[in-house]
């Protein structure tokens, strides 16, 4: 009673602040009023203030009887499918449990990989501190898990699609088993992460030697990383540069046998990227990326250049090394050009341009095994691969406001130039920053 | 050389005596000289004064005239000190859907509203105590609207745009001023600088320069944010009213036309935000925000 009796107080305007107290600003609220009515008028029943009769009953009632929010217990699942070359088709099934804003969220899943005839699993569990956008980010987990020797791969459903579909698989994979855990802070402007995991990794071969229109696999074998406990540290920084209209990203990741890892590496990756705008019809996105791995030449901690999130006149992971840089102009058009084309179409299918250009190179130790390339701090004049294109562009929108579906037609530049090179890509419009989550 | 800075206390009386003369002169100038009327018809006419004239000499502004800049700031301090001058806050919220809008076949109809009862206090307490829900056809187990109040006076709806980290993603423009009794009214456009976040819109706001607060915003969406359910956002608002000393947000809503017909809610649909019967600083007791929360 005493609580109803205090929620009845706090309901009603003690040292009321109402509008019917206070000195009313006839001349104001005469214009905002003019204003509002005519706003009213054209949103109708909606804007229509809401029907008062039981309120004060239902209030007391609230108040009397607290219905405290219940912690969302009932797990979601959501099935899910992937194929590639070293696990043939996975079936999983993967669970999610709980909020991250409260308790915390978790989920797991297992997975079937019916090449290898595997069971993989992975359990997450992240906490957000500071309520739903806390800006402290916890999670920890472990797992058996195939991954990508590349550590920045593209789309993974886009590649497991054109491995399913027609055998091009263009990554290398390795599993892991393990566990890791990580620390993000979110500041106004800036985010804040370090990460640590303790995992066995291991080569892997392929075991499906099929796709669905039987066409050869390319590549066909998989190329190994080195077996061995991997204990890693990780530093992230991801900040804008204000005034600037520029992202800038750094990642140090170091491996050592002080920690008692099997490795002994250092691998740093900077990147930076803009977003200009040109008036209101495009967007022109700058990036540039630098990346160095010190120690000794994991398969699994090198850098690979190729593919629609680098080089897009390669295929994805055409070539590795230890020293990695890549820059990459692109001018994204903002208007519907079937509708600039007045050629009819779906409301849901609005189509843009857009054109690029890029130069990249790696060098250093060859993980697949080749002759190292020449270069120091940048790569010898000849490592350099020179790209100019343009992308059919639809941004859905979702996950992220500037994810771009693209299909790139690019054509290599220089002495030895090659056909062009189609590709599809799913991705952020600045795809050289990895982005803390 | 360094512009003069913006004086409230002299620059608001010397446009006050601007406008007023202007004000004077064209009451003077609407009643000496009625309008011609263009009926030609037999009877009665308005004989037309043309022996008397009125002037009004130009008059040059010396006064120093406030920069965008100098706006800009002082919005984004007006929004800040607004925030910190509510302690508690209590009101009374309506989340309503409203489907077949645009529709020629019926007339809109409410798919779902909520009322609530919101209570919050800074820094971190807040409690929603639900005074009636209605949905239309709702089925156990269908998902609702789900709106969650914090504990934070920020109205971040209303001032995003406005926010000083927000000054790198927007271009700004004053496009008017309105002089409402005592108030001067700016008319600011603002747009993104850049058109490859669809979902940052372009926009109107109203600010009352007395508090430098923002009291009305119309909000644009160049092109669909989501095209693959979104064909277009018609129309947006968000609108202010002053309870007592507090400026506090009253009501968003907006129209939404979908690609593709969506379940329940067809090709059109309106949803609103309605806040009303503000109490502020009553000081709310601690004991009301604990009975509401998990155990």
């Amino acid at each position: 009673m005493a609580l109803l009796a205090c929620g009845l107080a706090a309901s009603t305007p003690a040292n009321a602040s109402d509008p019917a107290s206070a000195a009313p600003d006839s001349t104001l609220d005469g214009f905002l009023d003019q204003l509002a009515d005519s706003t009213s008028q054209y949103f109708g029943v909606t804007a229509a203030p809401a029907d008062t009769a039981g309120l004060d009953s239902a209030l007391a009632y609230g108040l009397a009887h607290p219905h405290a929010p219940r912690a969302r217990l009932r797990p979601s699942f959501n099935p899910d499918f992937s194929f590639n070359r070293v696990d043939g088709p996975v079936y999983t099934l993967g669970a999610r449990l709980g909020r991250a804003s409260e308790v915390g969220e978790l989920r797991a899943g297992a997975s079937y990989a019916s090449g290898p005839n595997d069971v993989l699993w992975q359990a997450h569990w992240t906490k957000l501190f500071g309520g739903e956008d806390g800006p402290w980010r916890f999670s920890a987990g472990g797992g058996l898990e195939t991954e990508t020797l590349d550590r920045e791969p593209p789309n993974m459903w886009l590649v497991a699609a054109s491995a399913f579909l027609i055998g091009n698989d263009s990554q290398h994979y390795l599993r892991r088993e393990g566990f890791g855990c990580e620390l993000q802070r979110e500041l106004s402007s800036a985010r804040l992460g370090i990460r640590y995991r303790d995992m066995d990794e291991s080569p892997i071969a392929t075991s499906a030697g099929w796709n669905l229109f039987h066409r050869p696999l390319s590549p066909y074998d998989n190329l190994p990383a080195f077996r061995g406990r991997a204990r890693e540290l990780e530093y992230a920084a991801n900040l804008r540069v204000d005034p600037l209209p520029i992202e800038a990203e750094a990642i140090y990741q170091t491996s050592g046998h002080g920690i008692g890892s099997d490795f002994e590496y250092r691998r740093t990756r900077v990147a930076a990227s803009g977003n200009l705008g040109v008036g209101p019809w495009a967007t022109l996105v700058p990036q540039v990326l630098y990346g160095r791995l010190t120690g000794q030449a994991v398969p699994q901690a090198s850098f690979f250049l190729g593919g629609p999130n680098s080089l897009r006149s390669l295929p994805s992971g055409a070539r590795g090394g230890t020293d990695y840089t890549l820059a990459r102009i692109e001018l994204i058009g903002a208007d519907d050009v079937l509708e600039t084309l007045h050629i009819p179409h779906p409301a849901f299918l609005p189509l843009q341009l857009g054109a690029f250009a890029g130069a990249g190179a790696v060098w250093g130790e060859d993980p697949f095994g080749g002759p190292t390339r020449s270069g120091g701090a940048w790569p010898d004049a000849s490592h350099w691969v020179s790209e100019a294109g343009v992308s059919v562009i639809y941004q859905p929108g979702i996950p992220n406001p500037t994810s771009l579906v693209r299909l790139h037609c690019a054509w290599p530049l220089g002495p030895g130039g090659g056909p062009a090179r189609f590709s599809l890509s799913f991705s952020p419009a600045m795809d050289f920053l990895r982005k803390l989550r | 050389m360094r512009r003069p800075r913006f004086q409230t206390a002299s620059y608001i009386p010397r446009m006050l005596s601007i406008h007023a003369a202007c004000a004077v002169a064209v009451i003077v100038a609407t009643v000496v000289v009625p309008p011609i009327s263009a009926d030609t018809r037999p009877g009665p006419t308005v004989a037309r004064e043309d022996t008397m004239r009125v002037e009004v000499s130009e008059v040059l502004v010396r006064a120093p005239r406030v920069t965008l800049d100098e706006i800009l700031d002082r919005v984004a301090r007006g929004e800040a000190r607004r925030e910190s001058l509510i302690v508690d806050q209590q009101f009374t919220a309506t989340v309503r859907l409203v489907r077949g809008v645009g529709s020629t076949s019926h007339a809109p109809e409410i798919l779902s509203e909520r009322v609530m009862r919101v209570y919050k206090k800074q820094p971190n307490l807040a409690r929603t105590v639900v005074l009636r829900e209605y949905e239309r056809g709702r089925h156990r187990g269908d998902a609702d609207v789900q709106v969650s109040f914090g504990a934070s006076m920020d109205e971040e709806i209303v001032n995003f745009a406005f926010r000083p980290e927000a000054r790198r993603d927007f271009r700004y423009r004053i496009v008017g001023r309105d002089f409402v009794g005592g108030h001067l009214i700016y008319r600011i456009e603002f747009e993104p600088k850049t058109p490859l976040d669809r979902t940052q819109p372009s926009g109107l706001v109203w600010v009352d320069t007395n508090e430098f607060v923002i009291v009305r915003q119309e909000v644009k969406f160049a092109r669909s944010p989501v095209p693959l359910f979104i064909k277009d956002i018609e129309r947006m608002v968000i609108e202010r009213r002053k309870y007592g000393e507090h400026w506090v947000l009253s009501r968003a809503m907006i129209r939404i036309a979908s690609s593709v017909p969506l379940p329940k809610l067809g090709k059109g649909f309106d949803f609103s935000l309605i806040f009303d019967d503000y109490v502020m600083n009553a000081g709310l007791d601690d004991a009301l925000f604990r009975a509401g929360q998990r155990p």
